[in-house]
């Protein structure tokens, strides 16, 4: 019993992390349909600030907040130059420069960080480990699954109760409606790809202390992002939270049950999903006018 | 909405042709010296995976060439290192383009056990001298031992081989669990350490195998914590070992189930400077120590460099750098007859920081001694490689096998 409540907490750690990097890839795709691979990228980068923020000695729950703020500042640089001018160019475009973008990050950051593996000094607070029924689970681990899931119901709130959110539901639906109220979209749009960066960057401070942080990472990560919000259904939130979970658990039940073949059963499950719903999980509701 | 004015085709096509221009005209010249220079490629991996391996082997046959004025037996040795980026293609490639484009009078290098096995038909043909700096698959001391290539590092076999009949004498006789990355490396690794040990006697329990990069241990390691077996032998390597190993600490498996490994599960350099702490107690069997005798006053060497301890890539390269060296001087730097090359390399054994390399003339590879090290706290307070056992000349079986 305490086994299989401890493998589902680890499985549940794991969707947090994937729920965190698909959020920030998912809004700017579903907001902006601006298809950024630099997401990878910024994850590594918020884990190399993590990693050096933990490893300085100063106070560790600040690492979280710089690394979103590090990311966030590089997601403005970037959307200033070059992606505003490629919202309007085709998802082949977008791909190619995003893309190319992130291979010289990560040369870049392997110039800058080191070709080496490196992991965090984890805070004295959130080393230990809790019992389950006799089995262990990292403290570390449930700090994960926990402020994530305290990200992910802020970023809900913001989305769903706030005006801000309003704001940019409206500029998902129709763009130039919202810009004959005299709104900027241009701003929300920078916004949005800045927090959606710093949302990249603050998973990757989070998911450092699991997956440490060297040059391939970012790529690693991409990939595992892309596969939760196409699986989820483009520009849901509910469709990331439920395929990030639906990934994060199948990939670590198979883990226990066909170690091998474990990759492979999971992107196999994926893969037939998205067969079968090609809208995703959550389908967007497209009114046809 | 303002629309900056799009580059136009033709100006930046105008503009990379002329940058393009100017590219060899600023380039420097070429080497211009005495003897005729000896040109050395060097295959490893400075992207993907194997980066910080790559990075260290190139730093390793940079020391030995810095060491020796960049010139060995009177000729000026020319050093140029390609990324393999641990692909296979990416790596025939690169071969083709020193052999080929670059006429290098001897190749070196290769990490991934892949790439060697993708290479070795493509410099058997070339008829160029190879040396496989740290490419270990079994498979290449056996059916794909070709007579141009030469080994100067282990086989997985002496590693997994020489950890089974530790683990029977020392470890234990029954509660064995193993786990690997599930690849070529891992599943040899595994499979020559559960051969041995069964054929000693032993019994091994559970088989667990993860899938080359695998981000989160957590399931494997609860299903551990479930078995409870007495130790575990264990292959990862790169970031999958510096993963697992941190994960086993914190899920508290660290100390109390004795880890022993291949010796990239504890690689000093790469692996047991990045976990630190998560790494005291373990076993490994390896052909590299920084605290074996012969490799004392590399490992100063390396460290007041690197500021890290030797790991066996950074090793591995200084050691490909000592044997070209004894190679090319025991024939006086003429390299145009390929055989008397190999004869005078298998005539007696080379001194390297590994320990004495003497090579095995069916196969060209090497004649190792294996370290058994136990990663203990060293004078700084730094876990270092302690060598505590050796296994003198561990021979590979070859061709036979």
């Amino acid at each position: 019993m305490g086994f299989y409540a401890v493998q589902s907490l680890n499985a549940l750690s794991f969707s947090m992390l994937l729920l965190l990097t698909g959020l920030g890839l998912s809004v700017v795709l579903n907001l902006m349909n601006f298809v950024n691979l630099t997401h990878g990228s910024f994850f590594l980068l918020g884990a190399y600030i993590g990693i050096y923020w933990l490893a300085s000695g100063a106070p560790w729950w600040l690492a979280f907040p710089i690394a979103f703020a590090a990311a966030g500042l590089a997601g403005l640089l970037l959307e200033r130059f070059p992606f505003r001018q490629f919202y309007a160019r085709t998802h082949l475009m977008q791909v190619l420069l995003t893309y190319g973008l992130s291979v010289i990050f990560a040369d870049l950051m392997r110039w800058g960080f080191g070709a080496q593996i490196i992991s965090p000094e984890i805070p004295e607070l959130l080393r230990g480990v809790v019992f389950i029924l006799d089995m262990p689970f990292p403290v570390y681990r449930l700090f994960i699954i926990g402020f994530g899931a305290f990200l992910a119901l802020a970023l809900w709130l913001v989305i769903d109760r706030t005006i801000w959110g309003a704001v940019v539901r409206a500029c998902v639906v129709d763009r130039g409606f919202v810009e004959t109220l005299g709104l900027d979209t241009r701003r929300i749009f920078t916004a949005v790809l800045v927090v959606s960066a710093g949302l990249g960057g603050i998973a990757g401070a989070l998911g450092a202390g699991i997956l440490s942080a060297y040059p391939g990472l970012d790529e690693e990560v991409l990939i595992l992002a892309l596969i939760v919000v196409v699986v989820g259904g483009l520009g849901t939130f509910r469709g990331t939270v439920l395929s990030s979970l639906l990934l994060g658990f199948v990939m670590t039940f198979a883990k226990v049950w066909i170690p091998e073949f474990s990759n492979v059963v999971a992107l196999i499950l994926m893969a037939a999903l998205l067969v079968a719903l090609p809208e995703g999980l959550v389908a967007q509701k497209v009114r046809q006018v | 909405m303002i629309e900056m004015r799009p580059l136009s085709r033709r100006r930046f096509i105008s503009a990379a042709g002329a940058a393009a221009l100017v590219g060899p005209v600023a380039a420097p010249s070429l080497v211009r010296a005495a003897g005729k220079p000896l040109r050395i490629g060097m295959v490893t991996s400075l992207s993907g995976p194997f980066t910080g391996l790559g990075e260290s082997m190139r730093a390793g046959i940079q020391m030995l060439l810095a060491e020796n004025g960049n010139a060995f037996a009177g000729r000026p040795v020319e050093l140029i290192v390609e990324d393999d980026q641990a692909k296979p293609d990416e790596g025939v490639r690169k071969f083709r383009k020193l052999l080929g484009q670059d006429n290098v009078d001897i190749v070196s290098g290769v990490i991934s056990s892949a790439v060697a096995l993708a290479i070795r038909d493509v410099v058997t043909e070339a008829k160029a001298l190879t040396f496989i700096s740290a490419g270990s698959a079994n498979d290449l001391a056996r059916k794909a031992a070709s007579p141009f290539v030469f080994r100067p590092t282990k086989t997985n076999w002496m590693l997994g081989h020489t950890a089974g009949l530790w683990a029977y004498e020392k470890l234990g006789k029954t509660g064995c669990l193993t786990i690997g990355a599930d690849y070529a490396a891992g599943r040899e690794y595994i499979g020559d350490f559960v051969a041995t040990y069964q054929q000693q006697g032993g019994k091994v329990g559970k088989q667990l195998w993860a899938p080359l990069g695998t981000t989160d241990f957590g399931p494997l390691l609860t299903t551990i914590a479930a078995e409870r077996p007495e130790f575990i032998y264990s292959f990862f390597a790169g970031s999958d070992a510096v993963r697992f190993l941190r994960q086993m600490r914190d899920y508290r498996l660290h100390g109390k189930v004795k880890l022993i490994g291949g010796g990239a599960l504890f690689d000093q350099e790469d692996v047991v400077s990045a976990v630190k702490e998560a790494a005291l107690g373990g076993l490994n069997t390896c052909n590299q120590s920084p605290t074996a005798p012969s490799s004392a006053a590399f490992t100063k060497a390396y460290q007041a460099a690197r500021k890290v301890m030797p790991g066996e890539m950074g090793t591995a390269g200084y050691v490909t750098g000592q044997v070209i060296k004894a190679a090319v001087e025991r024939v006086e730097g003429d390299l145009s007859n390929k055989d008397k090359v190999k004869e005078a390399l298998l005539a007696k054994e080379v001194e390297t920081v590994f320990g004495p390399m003497p090579f095995d003339p069916r196969n060209n590879q090497a004649i190792l001694d294996i370290y058994v090290n136990e990663v203990k706290e060293g004078p700084d307070g730094v876990p270092v490689n302690q060598v505590i056992h050796t296994y003198k000349g561990v021979r590979d079986p070859g061709p036979a096998a």
